[in-house]
C-alpha cells in the first residue's frame, strides 16, 4: 500500500541531492520535450537518456517496473490498436474490407508507446528522488499558496492511512460474511457501499479532528510564514538547470526555426 | 475449575490449533507457533502487550488471515477447506473499531446484513435479527441511523450484527477501549448472558480488572508466542510472567502479594476472594 503511494527511494545520488525547484523544472522540460519529439528513434534516444538517469539515480528496478506496471499495459494496448486507427501512408501490409494496416501506422504506434514511456519514467525520476515533503515545499517555494501546499501534503500524508483503514473496513465486512469476489459486476459494485460510507464517515470525522488539531497549534496565526528549512541553488543546481534547458531548447529550436523533422 | 485440555480428545474442542505460524507480507513473523483447543461456551480472556500476536491471532481463527503453517480446525474441520463467509457463520469477531462495519441507515438494516450474507432464510434472518437485538438491549434504537448512536451504543450495534449470524464462538477485540465505567459493565453483562447460552466467548483484552471478575480461562501472549493458558488467579499469581509481558495486574491482587507476610495467598483477581482471604487468615467467619 505504502509503495503505491510513495514512489520515494533511500538514496544519495546528484539526483537526490538536486534542488528539488530544478528537478521540477527539469522534469517539466523533458515531458514538453517527449511530445514535441515525433520521430521513433528521436523518442529511443531519449529513453536511453530517461534511463541513464535512472541507473545514476540508483533506481531499484523491481519497484521502478512495478510503478511502472500500469503504464506497460497501456504501452501494449497502444501497440496493438494503433495500426487500425491510423491507416495512413505506405506500404499497406495488409488489407481486408474496412481493416487496413500500414508501415507507417505500426511505427507511428510504436513511437507512441515510447513516447509515454518517457512521460512516465521522467516523472518517476521526480518522484523516487525527492520526499513528498520536499516536493511540496518547492511547489510552495515557486509560488503556490501555502495552503494548496499544506492540502497537498496532508492529502500524500493520509493515503497509507486511508489504505489501511479501507482494508481494515473490508474485513470488518468479510467477517460478517461478505464476499466481495462473487456475483455479477453489477452486485459486486453495490456491495463496496458497505466498504464506502464507513470510509466515508471515517475521512469526515479525521478531517475534522485534523481541522481542530491545527487551529490548536495557531495554524494560520501569522500572514507572514518563516521556514525552517530553506533551499539555496548551488552552482551544480545552476550548470543542471543549464543543461535541462538546452536538452529542450536546441531540439524545439532545430524543429520550429529551422523546420527539422524530429 | 476450567475445563482442562489434558485427557480429552481434539473432537470434543471446537477450535483446534496445532503449531500455528503466520508471517505478514513484510516478513515479520506475528504468530510464531501457537496451540491452543478451546471448548463449547468457554469465556475466555486473551491478553498481552500490544504487538504481542492477540489480534493476528484473532484474525487466523476466522480466516481473515491464514496460517503460513501449522493446522486449525473450526468445529471439526480444517478451517483452510472454509471461506471467510463460512466461518463467519462459527466463530464472529467484532472489530475494535465500530465505525469500520456500520454503513446502513438504521440499527434493524445493520444487524440484519450479517444473517442475510449468510444466505438464511428471511424467516430465520427476522428471528435471528430481533433475538440479536433485544440481547444487546437495543429495541428502542431500532429504527436510529446507528452512525448517529454515542460509542458504547455504536460498539453493542457492531456486536449484535455480528451474533446474529449465530456464531458458536464470540470474538470480541478490545470492546471496552473508550467506555466509561457504566457502559464497560452494561457491555459485560450482555457478554455474560451470551456465554451462559453457551456461546463461546472470547476477549481480547489489557483491561486486568475485566480479565479478573469475568473471565474463566486465560491466554497470555507474549511476542508472538501462548505463553501461559491458565484460569485468572494462575496468571496473577505470577506477577513475573505479567511484568513480562507489560501488562499491569489488577491493583486488588497487587494488594494481596503485598500482604503475603500475613498470610494471603497469591492467587487473589477479585476484592471478594480478598475478603475471604482475610477472613480465613483471620481465622474468623463473616
Amino acid at each position: 500500500m505504502t509503495a503505491f503511494v510513495d514512489l520515494y527511494t533511500e538514496g544519495d545520488t546528484f539526483l537526490h541531492r538536486m534542488d528539488p525547484r530544478v528537478k521540477i523544472l527539469g522534469v517539466v522540460f523533458l515531458t514538453v520535450l517527449a511530445l514535441i519529439i515525433g520521430n521513433l528513434y528521436y523518442l529511443l534516444t531519449l529513453l536511453a537518456a530517461i534511463g541513464i538517469l535512472l541507473a545514476l539515480g540508483r533506481a531499484k528496478l523491481s519497484k521502478t517496473l512495478y510503478a511502472l506496471k500500469m503504464v506497460l499495459r497501456v504501452m501494449v494496448l497502444i501497440v496493438i490498436l494503433w495500426p487500425f486507427f491510423n491507416p495512413t501512408g505506405t506500404p499497406v501490409l495488409f488489407h481486408y474490407g474496412i481493416i487496413k494496416i500500414t508501415q507507417p501506422g505500426i511505427i507511428k504506434g510504436i513511437a507512441v508507446a515510447i513516447r509515454i514511456a518517457c512521460l512516465a519514467s521522467v516523472w518517476y525520476i521526480l518522484m523516487f528522488t525527492t520526499t513528498q515533503r520536499d516536493l511540496v515545499r518547492a511547489l510552495v517555494k515557486m509560488g503556490l499558496r501555502f495552503d494548496f501546499g499544506l492540502a497537498l501534503s496532508i492529502a500524500l500524508r493520509f493515503l497509507p492511512t486511508f489504505g489501511a483503514m479501507v482494508e481494515s473496513i473490508r474485513d470488518a465486512q468479510r467477517a460478517r460474511g461478505m464476499e466481495f469476489d462473487r456475483g455479477s459486476v453489477f452486485k459486486r459494485s453495490r456491495k463496496y457501499v458497505a466498504v464506502l460510507v464507513p470510509t466515508i464517515v471515517g475521512a469526515l470525522r479525521t478531517a475534522d479532528t485534523l481541522s481542530l488539531a491545527l487551529q490548536s497549534r495557531a495554524y494560520g496565526a501569522r500572514k507572514d510564514r518563516t521556514y525552517l528549512r530553506d533551499f539555496s541553488m548551488r552552482t551544480s543546481d545552476y550548470a543542471a538547470l543549464a543543461l535541462f534547458g538546452l536538452a529542450l531548447a536546441l531540439p524545439a529550436f532545430a524543429k520550429y526555426a529551422l523546420n527539422v523533422h524530429i | 475449575m476450567i475445563p482442562r485440555p489434558i485427557g480429552r480428545a481434539d473432537k470434543d474442542f471446537f477450535i483446534v490449533a496445532r503449531d500455528i505460524k503466520y508471517s505478514y507480507g513484510d516478513g515479520i513473523e506475528a504468530l510464531k507457533g501457537v496451540s491452543l483447543r478451546i471448548g463449547k461456551g468457554e469465556f475466555i480472556a486473551v491478553v498481552g502487550g500490544n504487538g504481542s500476536g492477540k489480534t493476528t491471532l484473532a484474525k487466523n481463527m476466522n480466516g481473515l488471515l491464514r496460517p503460513t503453517s501449522g493446522s486449525l480446525d473450526v468445529a471439526g474441520r480444517p478451517s483452510a477447506e472454509m471461506t471467510v463467509a463460512e466461518l463467519a457463520h462459527h466463530i464472529g469477531y467484532a472489530f475494535q473499531n465500530p465505525d469500520h462495519q456500520l454503513f446502513s441507515g438504521t440499527v434493524e438494516e445493520e444487524v440484519r446484513f450479517g444473517p442475510k450474507n449468510l444466505g438464511m432464510e428471511e424467516q430465520e434472518v427476522e428471528k435471528q435479527t430481533e433475538h440479536a437485538i433485544a440481547h444487546m438491549g437495543l429495541q428502542e434504537y431500532r429504527q436510529v441511523q446507528p452512525l448517529t448512536l454515542t460509542l458504547g451504543l455504536r460498539r453493542k450495534v457492531s456486536i449484535a450484527s455480528v451474533i446474529a449470524m449465530d456464531p458458536q464462538v464470540i470474538l470480541l477485540d478490545e470492546p471496552t477501549t473508550g467506555l466509561d465505567g457504566r457502559e464497560i459493565a452494561d457491555l459485560m453483562k450482555c457478554a455474560v448472558s451470551l456465554n451462559e447460552e453457551g456461546h463461546t466467548l472470547i476477549l481480547i483484552t489489557h483491561d486486568m480488572r475485566l480479565v479478573a471478575q469475568y473471565a474463566r480461562r486465560v491466554l497470555v501472549m507474549a511476542g508472538g508466542r501462548l505463553i501461559l493458558d491458565s484460569d485468572p488467579a494462575g496468571v496473577f499469581s505470577d506477577l513475573e510472567i505479567l511484568a513480562s509481558t507489560k501488562l499491569e495486574p489488577p491493583p486488588v491482587t497487587v494488594l494481596a502479594h503485598s500482604l503475603g507476610g500475613f498470610g494471603i495467598p497469591k492467587d487473589i483477581a477479585t476484592p471478594e476472594q480478598l475478603v475471604d482471604a482475610i477472613m480465613r487468615a483471620r481465622g474468623g467467619t463473616q
